[in-house]
């Protein structure tokens, strides 16, 4: 059963009218899984016996008469960077090889506790470290559109899994864009939420400071659903907020609701040189779209911008570099060098354990931080984060929502940028100074290329805005579409 | 800056990783265009701008009474399982 036809609140439909078993589903998902897989690779772990025994149960509850939950027997797929009690988190990573989690991430409990059911768990670039899912050290993952091109990374796995059809909704993380560059990539819808919305616990973290867990989709609605599910307070996540949920759903729902009025600002500095001219149409052809819808279009500026990659580039492998320093061979399964003592087992361990990317940016991270070049690097990145806060505060003086492309190109081939780490690092450069500010932001397609390659908008608010984002983006959806589905 | 294949080293030494020596000289290529890229930032005057370490948007401060608690729903380890066994990381001289 491939799900690129139906979406969540069909699909529990379905099931309450008992039109259709939880099990006929995850059996079809499973076969489905088997059949495109092959060639796309998103999954590294696949949850089939725990999958089926939970439908079962959805199945019983559900012939007791019991009404299914919003998420009831949705079929889905969770980055491999995130715990599920008892079973593998690699990580992408040869260096969490023999690794099983022996508890789970907030925010997979708490989907679970919506009825969600785990299929399996997908693949990214090692340690969420890249943007094309090429540095994973199990396979590369390949995008639906084209199997030729990268689905974007890290969360590629995720992102390809719904594009796909493979899973209903999937969970990513986001760093730097590393849930809204593959939804874009992907021709899905990709949000990050606001740093601290979600539980970052049972997240392997890579730049603590801008991590965050969010929801991918082919609708603008069943991210609100997903949303709703996994965001709030917990006590395990220091950085967690305590700022109560909006119904994200109910939101969207409301009769006569219409994005009229609101002003959406265009970053001037967001559409550069060498932008590809068919993003750029699309972009713009979204931009007529909201002005038709009512809203008011003002040219803003974001003058940090151009300074947001070397900043973010230099914030995230200085906390990776101390996040990844408890991977030494001693806790985490994988060992080399065991007989030479302990310092020498330390290096070879992650000599052997760690891919290209990880290894250089750990590097990095350590020179930025490492005596004399402090000040110079790690610091001065913290102050030019202040900057870029400081221009996106004023720009929310004069706007409600920020509208920019996701990424400055459609998805680019396998191989295409692998040999140049700072290339692939600019691919990064209109998703990342979310990350540095603590904003949520949304991935929404937006358009096609003649290639029939996906092009994803971002859609950018203030911190706690998630509402104003998924209201935009729905009204958006409902104005044209993104595709058959959302019609 | 340029970076050598020395800094590479030292800076390898200090991160606890083990480069061959082949690979040295590429990474310090790599690491010299990423650095060349990242002094761009000196273009800008930063004197009286404080840093953010972190965009902090949780309004409770995070300290809590220090109690054991079980997280509900989760795993059983601390409860069941006392000691973890790892491989054996002390050699004898």
């Amino acid at each position: 059963m491939n799900l690129k036809n139906i979406t969540a609140d069909r699909l529990v439909g379905l099931y309450a009218k008992r039109d259709l078993s939880v099990t006929e589903v995850i059996n079809g998902v499973l076969e489905e899984i088997d059949r495109s897989d092959k060639n796309i690779r998103a999954f590294i772990t696949l949850c089939r016996d725990s999958a089926l025994e939970e439908a079962r149960r959805a199945d019983s509850r559900i012939a007791a008469g019991e009404a299914p939950g919003p998420l009831t027997g949705v079929p889905v797929a969770i980055k491999d960077n995130m715990s599920l009690q008892n079973v593998p988190t690699t990580c992408g990573s040869r260096i969490l090889d023999t690794y099983v989690s022996p508890y789970s991430a907030t925010a997979v409990d708490r989907l679970r506790s919506a009825g969600a059911i785990i299929i399996g768990k997908t693949n990214l670039d090692e340690f969420a470290m890249g943007s094309s899912t090429e540095n994973s050290g199990m396979f590369v993952t390949r995008n639906p559109h084209d199997l030729d091109r990268v689905p974007g990374g890290s969360s590629g796995g995720s992102a390809a899994s719904v594009a796909a059809g493979m899973a209903l909704v999937a969970l990513g993380s986001d760093t730097g864009g590393s849930i809204r560059q593959p939804a874009s990539f992907c021709g899905v819808v990709g949000m990050k939420p606001t740093y601290g919305r979600v539980s970052r616990y049972g997240l392997v973290a890579y730049a603590s400071s801008l991590d965050q867990i969010g929801p991918f989709s082919k609708t603008v609605r069943e991210c609100a659903q997903v949303l709703e599910a996994i965001s709030g307070f917990d006590n395990y996540d220091s950085t967690s907020a305590d700022i109560p949920v909006d119904s994200y759903t109910r939101g969207l729902d409301q009769p006569g609701q219409s994005v009229k009025g609101i002003r959406i600002g265009i970053p001037r500095e967001y559409f550069i040189e060498g932008m590809d001219r068919e993003v750029k149409a699309a972009v713009e052809g979204a931009i007529h779209r909201y002005e038709d819808l009512g809203c008011r279009i003002e040219e803003i500026h974001l003058p940090h911008t151009e300074y947001a990659v070397a900043t973010y580039y230099l914030i995230a492998t200085a906390e990776a570099s101390s996040n990844l320093a408890r991977y030494d061979g001693v806790r985490y399964g994988f060992r080399e060098g065991a007989s030479g003592g302990l310092n020498e087992m330390y290096r070879k361990t992650r000599m052997a354990g760690f891919g290209k990317e990880v290894k250089r940016r750990i590097l990095l991270g350590t020179y930025a931080l490492s005596a004399g070049y402090y000040d110079a690097y790690y610091l001065k990145a913290l102050k030019v984060r202040t900057l870029i806060l400081q221009d996106f505060q004023k720009a929310f003086e004069k706007v409600d929502v920020i509208l920019t492309p996701t990424t400055p190109t459609p998805a680019f081939k396998i191989g295409e940028k692998t040999a140049d780490p700072l290339s692939m690092y600019l691919s990064d450069i209109f998703t990342i100074t979310c990350n540095l500010a603590g904003l949520p932001g949304i991935s929404v397609p937006c358009g096609k290329t003649s290639g029939n390659l996906p092009i994803g908008m971002q859609l950018l608010a203030n911190h706690f805005q998630e509402n104003l984002l998924l209201q935009a983006a729905h009204q958006f959806e409902k104005s044209g579409g993104f595709g058959d589905i959302s019609n | 800056m340029k970076i050598s294949e020395a800094d590479v080293e030292y800076v390898a030494k200090l991160a606890n990783l083990d480069i061959p020596d082949d690979q040295k000289t590429e990474l310090a290529n790599q690491l010299s265009r990423i650095v060349e890229h990242i002094e761009q930032l000196n273009r800008l005057d930063v004197t009286n701008v404080a840093p953010t370490c972190q965009v902090v948007t949780n309004t409770k401060h995070a300290i809590r009474e220090d109690l054991v608690q079980l997280r509900p729903g989760s795993s059983e380890a601390g409860k069941t399982i006392k000691l973890f066994k790892v491989p054996k990381v002390i050699t004898e001289r």
